[in-house]
């Protein structure tokens, strides 16, 4: 039987040929494998599957027959050992919260797919499951709190820089509930108390740092910013960093317990993001548009001025009072500025692009093949530039993310990250992902457990 | 899964609480269905052990083998001021172990006030599994929040002599505003103080209620007094009239003793009631020519609260310094100030509270039951079946380092919201130093051999150069127990050396496994004494090097 064995990692890029593969394999506890020389009958087969989330699930199974299909082509069924209540878990309700964030769903999936809370698996786990499970976590946190590390006091707690007290206590009690170590009592393991504890440590010296105005304006200053708490950013900052309200897209909103489901910007359940709607289309939209010739895609963007940040228009932030009474920043630099305008009017040529604070400003805008154009060409013509090459990086992650491959996405962003540490964009991007991951699997383990999700 | 129990381990009575199947705490009752039971064990002399009501009964009988307050005496050294008094007045012996700790005496045989106080928690074991129909091991344990780390990881270690793992130690305060539903009020960001005044100890704790997160953010109080201080002033008015009259001392006779303080507890609580009250205590003891001594007199109100005058004014001092450290913006937004323990029933400890806070007080239900309510609703939510509170305590002492010959260098500051993380370079002192060992202190005072000691942490194999030239960076973790890990790094090799300084509350492990063992040899509860224990050297675990835990200075 040894001798037999074949170990193959598979890799699902996206949601759609998760939940083909799911639907057509998994849940008939079966899967098909393409193969020009197909293995004898009776070979045992041990799959990695990795998730479009970066997940790796293990599949074992043995060949049972040969499959010589018109439309798959010449292959074998497996038949799947049992797959582990955990991975089913993980799968399903990727799956539906994937499913829930597009609020037009691609072509591919069906609608029938299980939803997690109807799903079979509501039981209490075996412990092996558990400890799998837990192992997950501790994995997740470990890189969430790297991620933290590299983030300023603001976004850390993901309050905008112009928060007031009252919303830095709110982010940081939000904060509190989700990583105290006490939180992760319930757990058998003791590496995940610890891992929280260095979580909570940096969630902590954020909020001592930015807890009164005296704090607030120190780190401000420390950041090149220029304090100014109640008032509108000057413009200026406003395009060449994001001065925009983090909370509301980078950390799901805490207060919202749907965001904990669909972290990475909630409200495109009511407005759909036009960027990732569009790439779901147009599977390869890097060729749709070139810097010079304005960009046919976004066609919801003419309907929706501010694509990226739709809360400010259609559901104020309800943590953060003051982005709903002072305009919302980032939206008041579009309208103000040049490049806000692009949305609506296309960028006339090469020569807008080439102000980094401009590009930034598409990036801003979702532009990000024209971004990445740009990023590309002004990397080319000052080679020595950290930033600009970490501008392509993040471009080609903020792609990368809308098409749900947050794989790729998350190694883009660490390869920003990598050339240029102080890409702000890049290590937010990044901490909200993993902060993702924290949640899938403390609600996986939560299931296990037989409780109800907090 | 069995069910994670709070118990509130008091000086003179304890408490057991649970989460009930509608998810509300409440405390439970022993068999006579008393909610509260005395911390109070009794040694016959055939060696029959008895806990709570029926100790407390043998109190006059039995007095120099029936130890109350243990908790006075757990985790400290036997030199400590308040103890010293304490040895005076107690009925029982009161003696030093070769480590200097407090310990008693019971038919000739020393006893830690761990293994004193882990038959306390037996007992409340026993009520809760009876209660419950069930089996129980695992508890959430209050201590006052200004106890130190010694006196709670002493706490900790009779919960494992009496078989309970206790998965937090909570503090008092805090326990008690999470009972009161604080967080229920209304919505918005409240500031209140919980003014705790038990039988031994005191506790001031001011903190910020906010969506459910109860963010202490200042703790002060007494380790050292509480309402056995005011019996204690009664006991010695009566000591000294008795001595002025018959020229006899009542200290050197346990069973008078023993009597005075129960009469005493007795009038105490009456006045705090009515104006007066008449003591009376016949055939107290034998004058010098053996004719008896009949005590008898009225003490009013107004006469205790002149003999404990200064009890209040000590008071006031931690009050003060919280309210200074919480670093309000005025006094005015302090929204409440709630009253817990059973002292605070005196009618001047509401007076002093709301001449100090300028707010009138208030008192909960049952400010006995409160704290080991909390302590339920508490485990409930680490057990993750609730999730509307998280407490967020802080350190109540500073912590820093020895620097030159007797400065202190401040490393974390009291009341640092815990888990706390500090980082501090340091550079060597003299030419071509080849080793730095630093010294980890507890406490506030500015001249450092008057704090405790913590630990020590050596990092050896220095680069040589001029003084100044190595650079060692210290790094202090203090988790949400209080627990402390040390790393020291030389900057430029990265060398670097890592201890966790377990805290020890006088019994090593050893020591612990020792009694468990002995008592399970011994099946019965109602065993004979244990014999003399070993001490075996305690040390602090290390990773890198070895170091010298403040034990073995003690120790020969």
């Amino acid at each position: 039987m040894g001798s037999g064995a074949l170990s193959i990692k598979l890799r699902c890029a996206s949601w759609q040929q998760l939940a083909t593969i799911y639907k057509r394999d998994l849940s008939r506890g079966t899967m098909f494998l393409k193969a020009a020389t197909p293995p004898e009958i009776g070979t045992q087969v041990r799959i990695d599957l990795t998730l479009p989330s970066a997940s790796v699930i293990v599949l074992t199974g043995v060949v049972q027959h040969r499959v010589d299909d018109p439309n798959r082509g010449l292959g074998v069924e497996l038949k799947l050992a049992p797959i582990p209540a955990s991975s089913i878990w993980l799968i399903e309700s990727a799956l539906s919260s994937e499913q829930n964030r597009s609020a037009t769903p691609p072509s591919g999936v069906p609608q029938s797919v299980p939803s997690a809370k109807s799903g079979p698996v509501a039981a209490v786990g075996d412990h092996e499951d558990m400890s799998v499970a837990e192992t997950d976590l501790v994995r997740a946190l470990v890189a969430e709190a790297e991620s933290l590390k590299k983030l300023n006091p603001f976004l850390v707690l993901g309050v905008g820089y112009e928060a007031t007290d009252v919303d830095v206590r709110a982010a940081f009690g939000d904060l509190t509930k989700r990583y105290h170590p006490d939180r992760f009592m319930r757990y058998e393991s003791a590496e995940l108390r610890q891992v929280a504890a260095e979580i909570f440590i940096l969630i902590r010296d954020a909020y001592r740092r930015l807890g009164d105005d005296e704090g607030r304006t120190q780190v401000l200053t420390s950041l090149g910013r220029t304090p100014s708490p109640r008032a509108v950013p000057a413009p200026r900052a406003a395009v060449s960093t994001n001065p925009r309200n983090p909370s509301s897209v980078v950390t799901p909103n805490p207060r919202n317990p749907n965001s904990v489901v669909t972290p990475r910007n909630p409200n495109s359940v009511v407005t759909p993001n036009p960027r990732t709607t569009s790439s779901v289309v147009t599977p390869n939209p890097r060729n749709s548009s070139s810097v010079v010739t304005p960009s046919p895609r976004n066609p919801n963007s003419v309907v929706n001025p501010t694509p990226r940040n739709p809360n400010s228009v259609v559901t104020p932030n309800p943590r953060t009072s003051s982005s709903v009474v002072t305009p919302n920043p980032r939206a008041s630099s579009e309208q103000r500025s040049s490049p806000g305008g692009a949305v609506n009017t296309p960028p006339r040529g090469v020569t807008q692009s080439t102000d980094p604070g401009a590009v930034e400003a598409m990036v801003d805008a979702g532009q990000l093949d024209e971004a990445l154009a740009a990023y590309k060409m002004l990397a080319k013509r000052t080679p020595s530039d950290r930033t600009l090459r970490a501008g392509v990086e993040l471009c080609e992650g903020l792609r990368a993310l809308a098409q749900r491959d947050r794989l790729e996405a998350a190694q883009r962003f660490e390869a920003a990250l990598e050339i240029d540490p102080s890409n702000e964009r890049a290590a937010r991007e990044l901490a909200d992902m993993r902060r993702q991951a924290t949640h899938e699997r403390k609600g996986l383990l939560t299931r296990l457990m037989g409780k109800r999700e907090p | 899964m069995s069910r994670i129990i709070g118990i509130d381990l008091g000086t003179t009575n304890s408490c057991v609480a649970v989460i009930d199947d509608n998810g509300q705490p409440r405390t439970l009752a022993g068999p006579d269905g008393e909610r509260t039971i005395p911390s109070w064990v009794s040694w016959s002399a055939d060696g029959q052990i008895s806990v709570g009501t029926r100790a407390r009964r043998q109190a006059v009988t039995n007095a120099a083998a029936t130890i109350y307050g243990a908790k006075r005496l757990i985790g400290r050294k036997v030199n400590a001021d308040d103890i010293s008094w304490f040895t005076r007045l107690a009925p029982f012996r009161i003696v030093a172990a070769p480590n200097g700790d407090a310990w008693v005496r019971v038919h000739g045989q020393p006893i830690s006030p761990q293994e004193v106080a882990a038959h306390v928690l037996r007992a409340v074991r026993k009520v809760a599994e009876e209660a419950l129909k069930a089996r129980v091991t695992r508890a959430v344990v209050t201590v006052p929040a200004y106890f130190d780390d010694a006196q709670r990881q002493a706490t900790r270690d009779a919960a494992q002599i009496a078989g309970l793992d206790v998965i937090r130690i909570l503090n008092e305060p805090t326990a008690a505003a999470l009972a009161y539903g604080a967080h229920r009020v209304k919505t918005g960001r409240r500031i209140i103080a919980v003014f705790d005044l038990g039988g031994g100890t005191f506790d001031i704790s001011i903190m910020a209620v906010d969506g459910g997160i109860f963010e202490v953010l200042a703790t002060g109080g007494d380790s050292a007094l509480g309402g056995e201080d005011w019996d204690r002033r009664i006991v010695e008015r009566i000591v000294d009239d008795v001595f002025d009259q018959y020229r006899v001392d009542l200290t050197a006779i346990p069973m008078a003793l023993s009597r005075l303080r129960e009469v005493c507890e007795t009038a105490k609580k009456a006045l705090s009631v009515d104006r007066e009250t008449r003591i009376s205590l016949p055939f107290l003891a034998n004058d010098q020519h053996g004719a008896p001594i009949n005590y008898e007199r009225v003490f009013t109100r107004a006469d205790v609260e002149q003999l404990t005058k200064d009890l209040l004014d000590r008071l006031e001092a931690p009050c003060r310094r919280a309210l200074e450290d919480a670093r309000l913006p005025e006094i005015g937004a302090l929204e409440e100030v709630l009253l817990v323990g059973g002292m605070s029933r005196w009618p001047a400890i509401p007076e002093i509270v709301e001449r100090i806070f300028k707010i009138k007080p208030s008192k909960g239900a049952n400010p006995d039951e409160v704290v080991a309510l909390g302590a339920a609703a508490y485990a409930g939510i680490l057990a993750g079946d609730s999730d509307d509170a998280q407490l967020l305590d802080v350190t109540p002492h500073d912590i820093g380092i020895k620097v030159g010959d007797s400065g202190f260098a401040l490393m974390v500051p009291r009341n640092s919201m815990l888990p706390v993380r500090a980082r501090r370079l340091f550079a060597t002192t003299a030419d071509d130093q080849k080793f730095v060992s630093i010294e980890l202190y507890q406490g506030g005072e500015k001249d450092v051999a008057k704090n405790r000691k913590l630990g020590q942490v050596v990092l050896d194999d220095l680069p040589r150069g001029p003084a100044g030239s190595a650079r060692v960076e210290l790094i202090i973790t203090v988790d949400v127990e209080s627990i402390l890990s040390v790393t020291a790094r030389e900057t430029k090799s990265g060398r670097q050396a890592t201890v966790t300084i377990r805290p020890t509350g006088g019994l090593s492990q050893r020591e612990i496994v020792e009694i468990i063992t002995r008592r399970r040899q011994e099946p019965s509860l109602d065993s004979p004494l244990p014999s003399e224990l070993a001490l075996g050297k305690v040390r602090t675990t290390t990773r890198d090097h070895v170091l010298i835990s403040p034990d073995d200075d003690d120790k020969p």
